[in-house]
């Protein structure tokens, strides 16, 4: 009986194959409809501010928005796999405050500076995997575990220095990390670099990213296929967490002195850097390029419309008219290729 | 189709009781190797239940499970898994945001080794993707297509190619046809049975009655927890699986239509 039916399935391929052709340069296009919608959205702002301002487009004020942006370039680079497995990491902030509170301080005691460097990154993975911990083995939601964070890791910062600002002294080489330039691109520009790079490779280039995305679109599913997917969340959620503890060691380096108020509000500004790049919220869709031009549009808009002689107020105010904007954007005009998103 | 040698999957006296009600009493089940069962019955006949023994999902108060005339015991669905029994849940395992050669290496994706970094080796990925649909005859235009954009025919075969690719003994498949378009259920079937042309039981578990008797070999109706008939394909009729499967003679319009072989084609 199955020999009639071989023939009958026969008939009915050619019809199902012209059903789907293959993907088009428009399709593709729409597809990252979100990265194409903030590259034009990038490219406007410097457009704009080059034409308005004589300083914007010049070298050394490019390098100055990267060095300043290297913070929030290395933490929106990890929040990106955050947030494509569907959590949320808002103790980043936090994290980075108590990193340059307790790096100036452990300076101060004369703890050698390398030591104090590794030290510091390893209390930053530590507080990612405690929050980590919560979130992928105990289920509790990431937004609580680490609203809870933000909260605490902040107490811990201003206990440590009782509200005070300690400085870091000028000749300690722990500050080249945050001033010093090397082949002409200031250090911080090169650790961003670095970490995007990397960040580019683990998430499109390795098991690890795959899952990522996978735990967010159905984390079911990975589970079933055999992976680990608590150990993979837990990750996601140390590696944002040193990349807190990296962006704070630069920025107490830059900054020359450690402060528990350091940060405040970093991490909604690196959501919104992510979210404006076009990574889905709910989770499944990620774009790390997508993340390098969101963070560098919100840099460059902090950054021109001071040259533009603005009141530096008017950036959270375009800041989150952009983000707004982005993303009916991407919902309005990109509707068809993502979906419900 | 099926020479009856030796049994791949010989089940004896599975019980199994949750609190007061006894899902599976006494169910014995066998299937030979490329044979194609299909497994029937209302809801809560433990048609699911008896499934998820089967595929370790679930650990039996009581019977015995031989696969190869070996006998195994399932404490969880990796268990079943070593033991070559892959399970194709309905929706749960395909990511909607990975493409199609992704999704069927989920978990297992080749690496290259680059300056001591494992890499995804998408080329290698794609290249057996399309290699691995074509034995099977699904057809994909192309494996770097996101799965959302697939038809739910083309999810479910994925699906099921994912699941036969991992070299089965025993493919368990729990309703793969439900909310099928016509051509998609004819294809899905198709698949079925190329891959029960290879060697793999199917367990087939469906509502569907038409598409029984389109790919099954034989059938096994259960009945309030119970086993309670088995039938050849070609020695029944719809009609006599619906009374079967309902424990009384029915007449209700739905168990009209005797003609088998165009049952589903209407």
């Amino acid at each position: 009986m199955s020999s009639g039916g071989t023939n009958e399935g026969a008939l009915h391929a050619p019809a199902a194959s012209a059903r789907v052709r293959r993907a088009t340069l428009r399709d593709r296009f729409m597809e990252n409809g979100s990265v194409a919608s903030i590259a034009i959205f990038f490219i406007v702002v410097c457009v704009l501010f080059a034409v308005v301002t004589s300083s914007f487009l010049t070298t050394p004020n490019l390098l100055n928005v990267i060095r300043q942006s290297a913070p929030l370039l290395i933490v929106a680079a990890a929040m990106t796999l955050v947030i494509t497995t569907g959590g949320i990491d808002l103790s980043v902030g936090s994290v980075l405050a108590l990193v340059c509170a307790l790096s100036a301080t452990l300076l101060q005691w004369g703890v050698p500076w390398p030591l104090v460097i590794v030290a510091m990154l390893l209390l930053g993975g530590l507080v990612g995997a405690l929050q980590g911990f919560f979130i992928a083995y105990e289920r509790i939601p990431a937004f609580i575990v680490t609203l809870a964070g933000l909260s605490v890791i902040r107490g811990v910062a201003l206990l440590i220095t009782g509200g005070y600002s300690i400085p870091i002294a000028t000749d300690s080489p722990f500050v080249v990390l945050g001033r010093e330039w090397f082949l002409g691109v200031p250090i911080p520009a090169w650790i961003a670099l670095a970490t995007i790079l990397l960040a580019l490779l683990v998430f499109n280039h390795t098991r690890f990213g795959r899952y990522v995305t996978g735990i967010g679109a159905n984390s079911e599913a990975v589970r079933r296929a055999g992976v680990d997917t608590r150990r993979t969340t837990l990750m996601v959620y140390v590696l944002s967490s040193a990349a807190a503890a990296l962006a704070g060691i630069i920025l107490a380096g830059r900054l020359g002195s450690g402060s528990s108020n350091a940060g405040q509000g970093f991490e909604l500004e690196v959501i919104a850097a992510v979210v404006i790049g076009g990574t889905s919220l709910f989770g499944g869709r990620g774009t790390m390029i997508g993340t390098l031009l969101g963070a560098l549009t919100v840099a460059v808009i902090g950054n021109g419309l001071i040259l533009a002689h603005m009141s530096p107020f008017l950036t959270p105010i375009v800041t989150g008219t952009i983000i707004l904007v982005a993303i009916w954007l991407n919902f309005r005009l990109f509707k068809n290729a993502s979906r419900s998103r | 189709m099926t020479e009856k040698t030796t049994d791949r999957v010989r089940m004896t006296g599975i019980s199994k009781r949750y609190g007061p009600i006894l899902s599976l009493s006494d169910v014995s089940l066998r299937i030979a190797p490329g044979e194609v069962l299909g497994l029937v019955g209302d809801n809560g006949a433990g048609k699911s239940t008896l499934s998820k023994v089967l595929s370790g999902a679930v650990v039996p108060d009581a019977g015995t499970i031989e696969i190869d005339e070996e006998t195994v015991r399932f404490e969880t669905p990796a268990d079943a898994r070593a033991a070559h029994v892959e399970m194709v849940y309905q929706d749960l395992s395909l990511c909607d945001t990975i493409d199609v050669a992704g999704n069927l290496f989920l978990g297992r994706e080749p690496v290259r080794r680059v300056a001591g970094v494992s890499l995804l080796d998408k080329r290698r990925m794609h290249d057996d993707a399309k290699a691995m649909l074509e034995r099977l005859g699904i057809v994909i235009a192309d494996t770097r297509q996101k799965v959302e954009n697939l038809s739910g025919g083309q999810r479910q075969s994925i699906a099921i190619g994912r699941a036969a690719s991992f070299d089965p003994k025993v493919l368990i498949m729990d309703e793969p046809t439900a909310a099928l378009a016509v051509a998609e259920v004819e294809a899905v079937l198709e698949l079925i049975r190329t891959v029960s042309a290879r060697g793999v039981s199917v367990i087939l578990i469906t509502h569907r009655l038409q598409d029984l008797f389109l790919v099954c070999d034989r059938i096994q109706v259960m009945y309030e927890g119970r086993s309670v008939a088995e039938r050849k394909i070609s020695e029944t009729s719809i009609e006599e699986v619906v009374d079967l499967i309902v424990g009384r003679k029915f007449t209700a319009r739905s168990a009209a239509r005797g003609d088998r072989q165009e049952g589903v084609s209407a």
